[in-house]
């Protein structure tokens, strides 16, 4: 099975967006004649497995490498690099052809840009006098489909980067892939949005169709309905929660990068030995996954074990009786899904293994506690404990964060403690990790009172009795959990800001509403109150695209199909991010880099 | 071109373009003693047509397909370029090589000798014309212009049509339907009878009085003709309407461009050939920006170009009208045309030194990506940065940046970017990287000091990770040291920072510490461990003292240093001294730190001595229970 999914089932078929992004990259590689070096950023390795294949590339003379500090080792005169426009990078560059030269190798170099050139990275390499040895060009990828219903904007950092640093360029970027994206799908007429990134991402929206409008006429029904923003500031609790659903705790526990994760070779064939790293593939091409990737783990053990009883008892029939040709035929086409089978049952069992783990329940019934909020010193203490034992800093770090964005704050007494039993316990370089948390609010001194009670029943966050096999609300990805995010969203979809507005105030930042139309007059958008979403026409479900900006977890993405599959829900979901993220990828993002 | 080593200069030259060769290159055509050379521009030569020549003069045709030649005993030659066959002969009177040698459209040729211009085509006897006045041969597409000092004329073969309709006694349909239209305008009944004649061949004559009428300069015979057109047009079912329509339309427009005070007499086959948009281009630049606003709104073009060209224009001769009349005047204009750059109208401002103006349009511009830079460029750099922040796009506020950077002294960059918090944390993010110096200059001049720290700090790190900067291996730790000093010491100027000021204080206080360890235990293991791994390591080393030393320098609490010992004996696996240390007081967090030490270990029996000492009933049972599974697993697994 390949990494690159099909996506021709979802409720929107993002190929175009793909075959775009193909064609481009084959033409930058096209119009760079015979064979030549492709030096690719890490972080872009990954999400272009999910657009071309490798032997595509070296079909097209490109020999790969990976960007580091190492110079290019190879006979080729031509290199060419393609990275994210990330000011740190350019060194790199800069670097390499520093010791090309020294060594007196006469080499072409071309550097390519993704998504857009940026004068800051051009002035980098000016100031490092490389600039007029290099041809610059740009690959805009805005967006790449990771799923048939998922567009990533592959911005790794971008929550980070906003809260701690005030950058908004991956707005600037999120904003441009919608428009992108409104070019090829029709102008979205309702714009909804929660959240500071969120609204600037909004204005700059209507901004950009004000100077390079997306054409179309009244008659034409856009495809996309509705575009629901959200930032990751508003909800940090549900990504620091441990994720239950399989596909979310396979990310939890494996790290899922671009649709695939890679394990021991020993998890997926107990004969295997030699301790190779083996990747596996998991997107909606596989049937199996499709049907359980969104369920509680508990269930999926069940599903699984149904399964291969049935087959069991199909493989015993077999045996006994005289089958028709027809039996026979049904028989060999079940057999088909036994590879997917056993590559679950191996996954399954690997994950049961894990979860079975004391320590496993005992993080669990913490979330929990903090969740509820009733006793805070045992939290408090936990935590600590966490810290003595020098457990890994970023599960100490997502607790923390749970911990102090449900109770606004930490005590000054309290915060001071902990600080100096981090630093104290993981070195005196974390005084970034705590500068950069601090800023960003998720690890602060409390200021006034927690209004996160207040939240969590105005919201029916926890849910008793959810039932994870038979689920009637999303709380069952978290096993009683319903993610703060999409409450928000199922309001949203429902009836729009307005009945929500007191519980809004209450969460970080503003919020803002308004109706699009290609003729929109010079002054913008009117921002009239809308009605409840418009009934969706000849039977069709409307799409709302709901984008997260600052990641979204796995765990939220089953919840919104969940919303998405019941009966009474008048749209399809599609969902935009700038990463799939879970605790610990993003806490890692405000992690390190002393300053 | 390469060398040819001719001996004699080439008697007569031509040129085909490049379009029209096969190699796709330019070839060149030299009459050289009785044969030609082609040359190509790679300087691959070929000689063809020996024994043609000599030739006199040569020419090819408009579509590069033809060549016309004169050879040296009087003869008109025609043949391809290609030289396969001659099409064409014809013997001339006098063997005197005639001054200009030009084609006529793509069929006929003319020659001119003194005061004769012979006209030879491929029908019929040769015209002759006799000029009194000099005169000079241009070829068009489908004629030839004749200069004279006092007149232009157009001298073209008549178009096939208009002879089917005006040759004297024509019977052709065409003309017969002509005739109809007469007869039906002057009410007599013979109209029917001749469009009955016609009646199979209907469509084509008026196809051919379409025709006829677009070849006509005369705008009534135009009418008269394209009327003929409609009226037999209103008895076949299956003509195109369109094509008389089409036909009135650029009718129309060549009429406007011919009249005396344009001056642009086209036929209508260089018309098409020229395409609407260049003669529009033409008529800017002649500066009849009215007529040619209206062709281009009359074909549906884009009038941006007129308007713009306009808008330059007004610009350069209005320099008596002050600058808000102008404006006016120039916004009137420019808000027919959506999409219309005024970035570009008020660069053209710039330019002839209208600065003030240049501002005032640029504001009108929609498109931040093209204001911005023009902001700059007018020295509006204020206004660029605020617009620049508005827009959103980042790329566009570090342009602006860079240029305040550039051309204004630091204090100046400092001021606008702190009162903007955008633009400031992008300038902070960039000098992060690249300009640590400049940066700090920043933080104290707006009074940051500990952000300045920071910095501090940050190079300290710096130091470690690449010590070369430094100088050598173990005298480093002292100017480390003095960077964390002296960021200490700026925490400590504000009292917000007075934990981070105490955390630098003990991160130099520890680096001190660990390099007397690594100089006592000559292990370099020490630095730049935090302080618990620290206390392990000494522990693991058998240096209790050490350890212990640590504990009360940091003042590291009972609780930690109960878990960091038990674990950093587990590791050693030293259990006995581990039993002792159990014994030494109520250990301050209970016994769940040996219990969890041995587990991790894999030690159940060391594990089973603290597991009845655990005081809470529930952990206990945990506990027990967990041993009990695993121990069973285990029994599976072997």
């Amino acid at each position: 099975m390949s990494q690159i999914p099909n996506l021709q089932n979802g409720p929107i078929d993002f190929t175009p967006i793909r075959d775009q992004s193909h064609k481009e990259l084959i033409s930058i590689l096209k119009n760079i004649r015979g064979k030549k070096c492709l030096v690719l950023d890490p972080k872009l390795g990954g999400p272009l497995s999910l657009i071309v294949l490798t032997s595509v590339l070296k079909e097209h003379g490109a020999e790969l490498h990976h960007l580091n500090e190492d110079p290019i080792e190879s006979t080729c005169t031509k290199v060419v690099y393609l990275v994210q426009t990330q000011l740190h990078l350019m060194k790199l560059i800069a670097s390499h052809i520093r010791s090309d030269t020294s060594k007196g190798l006469q080499r072409e170099y071309f550097l390519y840009f993704v998504p857009r050139r940026a004068v800051a990275c051009e002035k980098l390499l000016e100031e490092e006098k490389v600039h007029n040895l290099i041809t610059i060009g740009e690959f805009p990828l805005y967006a790449i489909p990771v799923d048939e219903d998922i567009l990533s904007f592959e911005l790794d950092s971008s929550c980070k980067e906003f809260l701690t640093d005030g950058d908004t360029t991956s707005l600037w970027h999120i904003a441009k892939a919608i428009h992108k994206l409104e070019f090829a799908y029709g102008l979205i007429p309702n714009v909804r949005a929660k959240g500071k990134a969120s609204v600037r991402v909004a204005d700059m929206l209507n901004r950009m169709q004000d100077e390079e409008p997306v054409n179309s006429t009244d008659t034409d029904v856009p495809e996309i309905n509705t575009v629901i923003l959200i930032d990751r500031e508003v909800d940090m609790i549900t990504p620091m929660c441990c994720q239950l659903t399989y596909e979310g705790l396979l990310d939890e526990f494996l790290h899922i990068n671009n649709g695939a994760v890679e394990i021991d070779g020993s998890i997926m064939d107990a004969n295997e030995k030699d301790g190779k790293k083996k990747k596996v593939p998991l997107n909606s091409t596989d049937k199996l996954f499709r049907e359980t990737r969104d369920l509680n783990f508990e269930v999926v053990v069940q599903v699984l074990r149904q399964k291969a009883t049935s087959m069991k008892q199909d493989y015993t029939e077999m045996q006994s009786t005289n089958q028709t040709v027809s039996e026979l035929k049904d028989f060999v086409k079940k057999l088909n899904s036994l590879p997917e089978m056993t590559r679950h049952i191996n996954l399954a069992q690997h994950l049961s293994a894990l979860t079975s783990k004391p320590s496993f329940s005992g993080r669990l019934d913490m979330e929990q506690t903090i969740l509820e909020a009733e006793s805070y010193d045992i939290c408090f203490d936990h935590i600590e404990e966490m810290i003595h034992k020098q457990e890994p800093l970023v599960s100490v770090l997502r607790l923390l964060i749970l911990l102090s964005v449900t109770n606004a704050g930490l005590p000054k007494r309290n915060f001071d403690y902990i600080r100096r039993e981090i630093l104290h316990s993981y070195g005196f370089e974390h005084i970034a990790t705590l500068n950069n948390l601090e800023k960003a609010g998720l690890v602060k001194k409390q200021e006034g009172k927690s209004n996160w009670l207040t939240i969590k029943r105005a919201l029916q966050l926890i849910v008793e009795d959810t039932d994870t096999t038979n689920p009637k609300d999303v709380s069952y990805v978290f096993s009683g959990y319903a993610p703060l995010s999409i409450r928000l969203i199922q309001h949203a979809i429902r009836s729009g800001w307005r009945p929500l507005e007191e519980i809004l105030k209450l969460l970080p930042g503003t919020h803002t509403e308004s109706k699009r139309s290609a003729f929109a007059n010079a002054n913008g958008p009117s921002s009239d109150i809308l009605p409840g979403m418009d009934k969706p026409q000849d039977g069709r479900r409307s799409l709302v695209l709901v984008v997260f900006v600052g990641g979204v977890t796995f765990a939220e993405i089953s919840a919104l199909r969940f919303l998405s599959s019941q009966e009474g829900m008048a749209y399809d979901i599609i969902i935009g991010t700038t990463k799939i993220i879970n605790g610990n990828t993003l806490t890692e993002t405000f992690m390190g880099n002393m300053g | 071109m390469g060398d040819l080593g001719l001996e004699e200069f080439p008697l007569c030259m031509a040129v085909i373009e490049p379009k029209y060769t096969m190699s796709g290159n330019v070839e060149v055509l030299l009459g050289v003693g009785d044969h030609v050379l082609l040359v190509e521009e790679d300087g691959g030569v070929q000689v063809v047509g020996e024994g043609l020549g000599p030739l006199q003069k040569m020419v090819v045709s408009c579509n590069g397909k033809l060549l016309a030649s004169f050879t040296h005993d009087g003869q008109l030659l025609v043949m391809p370029t290609d030289f396969s066959s001659i099409i064409f002969e014809y013997a001339c009177e006098t063997a005197i090589a005639p001054e200009q040698l030009v084609w006529c459209g793509m069929d006929s040729v003319l020659l001119y000798w003194d005061d004769m211009l012979l006209m030879v085509g491929p029908y019929g006897d040769p015209v002759r014309y006799i000029y009194d006045e000099p005169i000079i041969l241009i070829p068009e597409c489908d004629g030839a212009r004749i200069l004279s000092n006092s007149t232009m004329e157009f001298l073209q073969r008549v178009p096939a049509s208009t002879e089917s309709i005006f040759k004297i006694g024509s019977t052709e349909p065409a003309a017969l339907l002509y005739d109809a239209l007469d007869h039906f305008d002057r009410r007599s009944a013979k109209a029917d009878e001749n469009l009955r004649l016609i009646r199979s061949s209907l469509p084509e004559a008026v196809e051919a009085c379409v025709d006829a009428a677009g070849h006509e300069f005369d705008p009534s015979l135009q009418q008269t003709l394209l009327r003929a057109a409609s009226y037999g047009q209103a008895f076949c079912s299956q003509f195109q309407r369109e094509s008389i329509q089409e036909m009135s339309k650029t009718l129309r427009v060549l009429n406007a461009v011919r009249s005396p005070e344009i001056g642009i007499p086209l036929s209508i086959q260089q018309y098409k050939l020229l395409t609407p948009s260049v003669l529009i281009g033409r008529l800017v630049n002649a500066h009849q920006h009215l007529l040619a606003l209206r062709i281009s709104g009359y074909l549906g073009l884009n009038q941006e170009v007129v308007i713009m060209h306009w808008a330059c224009s007004k610009l350069t001769v209005s320099s008596a009208i002050p600058d808000p009349t102008l404006l006016e005047i120039l916004l009137d204009k420019l808000k027919l045309c959506r999409g219309i750059s005024y970035a570009a109208v008020a660069g053209h401002a710039d330019q002839t030194g209208r600065r003030k103006l240049a501002a005032m349009l640029v504001e009108h511009e929609p498109l931040s990506s093209k204001q911005v830079p023009l902001l700059l460029g007018i020295g509006e750099e204020d206004t660029a940065l605020t617009k620049s922040t508005e827009s959103g796009d980042t790329d566009l506020i570090y342009l602006v940046l860079f240029h305040i950077w550039q051309k204004r002294p630091p204090l100046e960059l400092f001021g606008m970017i702190q009162a903007r918090p955008l633009a400031r944390d992008l300038f902070i993010r960039y000098a992060r990287c690249y300009k640590h110096e400049f940066l700090k200059d920043f933080f104290l001049s707006t009074g940051q000091l500990h952000d300045v720290a920071y910095l501090l700090w940050k190079e300290s790190w710096e130091m470690a990770k690449n010590p070369m900067a430094a100088g050598r291996g173990y005298s480093l730790h002292g100017p480390r040291i003095k960077l964390i000093e002296k960021a200490q010491n700026l925490f400590a100027e504000t009292k917000e920072h007075v934990f981070e000021s105490k955390a630098a204080e003990e991160h130099a206080k520890l680096l001190r510490i660990q390099h007397e360890l690594e100089v006592s235990t000559k292990q370099p293991i020490f630095v730049d461990s935090s302080i618990s791994d620290t206390i392990r390591t000494c522990i693991v080393l058998g240096n209790h003292r050490a350890a212990m030393k640590v504990k009360t320098e940091f003042k590291v609490s009972e609780k930690r240093w109960y878990w960091l010992k038990v674990f950093a004996l587990a590791t050693i696996r030293d259990w006995d001294a581990l039993e002792k240390f159990s014994k030494e007081k109520r250990p301050p967090v209970g016994y769940k730190p040996f219990v969890e030490a041995c587990i991790d270990a894999d030690e159940k029996t060391e594990a089973v001595k603290y597991i009845t000492k655990l005081a809470d009933p529930r952990e206990k049972a945990e506990v027990s229970l967990y041993l009990k599974h695993s121990k069973h697993l285990h029994v599976n697994a072997t």
